[in-house]
């Protein structure tokens, strides 16, 4: 039934073609920009990943908690799981065709910094075997989280327990690989630098770029039609109240980064931040901070806005755009250099990541049912009072 | 100040949701309900204006990050300088992570402190119970009975069709049932 709702078929046109617009683009700018275009590529890649990635994770949380609040939208985090796929593998193609940046030790053992552990560990057959595995689980337990979802909807069976139990193992595994896969696929472009409270800032980040999809889907879904009268402002509320928990969540670590390597002024660890403010990119670190927490922070806070659709549309907007600004930051001064360009690659990066992004969403969210018409914590969630 | 007020007590939290619009429709003036758990949709039953204790808490927060950071400015850098690992005097990002315990602090104690003060309670105060059992199975309805035009009996009839347990009519004194 979803399949035929025409502004859903019309909006999909419309995403792949701005995706393919993107992708020729980019393709097209790889050649007169190569550096240019692989660090958009990285950065849009390693965006779809973690989205997806956000999506199982929330489908988890909320299953160890055993949460009801979600379910009437819970198609929505179901369906960003299809970002997956198609995005690991193009993160695995933009990982095999640059590693040299990765792997350091060609310049020779015996340099600065080198160790027998860190040779071994960005070895690029192992890194690259590291990078298919991470994935590899994550897409599994992704599917297996879905499948029962789906399932559900025809036996009406779904044994909370057993899911809850997946979710667990899924959590732990989770919280290790993708710090893991942080620090291997954004902070080894500089190998000589290391900072322990990277694993985190990247899930703080995946959990906002997460949430403000959730919205910006349920609301659109909503507009077009499969959510009317099922996505409700109450659920909007919620994921406002978590989007800014989250906001202040990603600042305290943003913060709790810097000021641990401002205090301690080791030449080693203090020359990330010199690379990033004491340049021209200046403005587009403090921009980073605008984005992702002053502006949500402040139109947040009060209670009539989290209920606005409108606005919170607009804040989601801000911090997917943050996010990518953010990923920007991590890793354009490192492969692009001091100057921060903008220009055809990153416009077609963000239209490939936009459209690319957008055309996996629906086509997983048309597959199937648009509630999970079995759940029995589906009436609570539609009787739902924040 | 004392009035004259309309108890009236449910057994169902749907019936006092119920008999909280039909009594606003009447344009009677409800005092106050009192429930054994928080019962979604009660305040927007009953048109309660939102709270400000919002307010409160955010200006407690900023007052608190503000006069903390103005606080810190002065101490290390204009009353008694003191050189911490050769950093400048007035360096922002070592105030931060004080600032942001002294906002915490003012936000929580402030809300909670306003709340006291607002809802008149005190340590010691004796507690002030409606109904005996408004904390275990009852719902219970406070209407005010003072206006003019407050008929009694026909309340009360219009009271039964949501399955009221018991009425009683009552005089509350002093500001603690407001």
């Amino acid at each position: 039934m979803n399949a035929q709702n025409p502004s859903l078929r019309s909006l999909r046109k419309k995403a792949l073609l701005l995706g393919s617009v993107g992708a020729i683009l980019l393709g097209v700018s790889a050649f007169i920009w190569p550096d240019r275009a692989w660090a958009n590529m990285l950065a849009s890649a390693f965006f779809l990943v973690t989205i997806g990635l956000g999506g199982a994770v929330f489908l988890a949380l909320a299953n160890v908690c055993g949460a009801g609040w979600h379910v009437a939208f819970r198609r929505i985090p179901e369906a960003l799981t299809g970002l997956l796929p198609i995005g690991g593998l193009l993160l695995l193609a933009t990982l095999g065709a640059q590693l040299s940046r990765f792997t350091w030790h060609h310049h020779g053992t015996g340099d600065p910094g080198t160790f027998w552990f860190k040779e071994m560990w960005l070895d690029s057959r192992f890194f690259l075997a590291r990078a298919f595995l991470f994935i590899l689980i994550w897409i599994l337990f992704s599917r297996i989280l879905v499948r029962n979802s789906i399932r559900q909807d025809e036996t009406g069976n779904g044994d909370r327990r057993i899911n809850a139990g997946i979710s667990v193992v899924f959590l732990a595994i989770f919280a290790v690989t993708f710090s893991l896969a942080g620090i291997d696929w954004i902070m080894a472009l500089e190998p000589m630098w290391f900072s322990t409270m990277w694993g985190v800032y990247q899930f703080s980040g995946l959990m906002m770029a997460t949430l403000a999809c959730i919205v910006l889907g349920s609301v659109f879904l909503r507009s077009a039609g499969p959510m009317q009268g099922i996505f409700r402002d109450d659920h909007l509320h919620d994921l406002g109240k978590l989007l800014l928990g989250f906001s202040c969540f990603w600042m305290y670590i943003w913060f709790s980064q810097y000021m641990l390597i401002w205090y301690s002024n080791i030449p080693e660890e203090t020359f990330y931040f010199e690379k990033r403010m004491n340049t021209p990119w200046l403005p587009i670190t403090i921009g980073n901070l605008v984005l992702n927490w002053i502006i949500p922070f402040f139109v947040l806070l009060p209670r009539p806005s989290k209920r606005n659709q409108g606005i919170m549309v607009k804040i989601a907007v801000v911090v997917l755009l943050g996010r990518w600004v953010d990923l920007s930051v991590m890793i354009f001064p490192v492969v692009v250099g001091e100057m921060p360009l903008w220009g055809v690659p990153e416009i077609a990066a963000i239209a490939l990541l936009f459209g690319l992004g957008s055309l996996l969403f629906l086509r997983s969210f048309t597959l199937g049912n648009c509630v999970p018409r079995n759940d029995p914590f589906l009436a609570e969630s539609m009787h739902y009072h924040t | 100040m004392s009035r004259r007020v309309l108890l009236a007590t449910f057994s169902h939290e749907n019936d006092l949701l119920n008999a909280v619009a039909a009594v606003r429709e009447r344009g009677i003036k409800i005092v106050d309900a009192y429930t054994p758990y928080a019962v979604h949709g009660l305040e927007r039953a009953m048109g309660l204006k939102h709270s400000r204790l919002t307010w409160v808490c955010f200006i407690c927060g900023m007052v608190g990050a503000l006069g903390m950071l103005a606080f810190e400015h002065w101490t290390a850098a204009i009353a008694w300088p003191i050189n911490v690992g050769g950093k400048p005097w007035n360096s922002l990002p070592s105030d931060v992570p004080v600032a942001f315990e002294a906002a915490v602090l003012l936000a929580g104690f402030g809300s909670v402190f306003a709340l006291f003060a607002v809802s008149r309670l005190f340590p010691g105060k004796s507690a002030d119970v409606i109904h005996p059992n408004s904390s275990d199975d009852r719902f219970v309805l406070v209407m005010d009975e003072s206006n003019a035009s407050f008929d009694t009996a026909s309340v009360e009839a219009m009271l039964k069709s949501f399955d009221v347990v018991e009425t009683e009519e009552r005089i509350l004194s002093g500001a603690g049932q407001s």
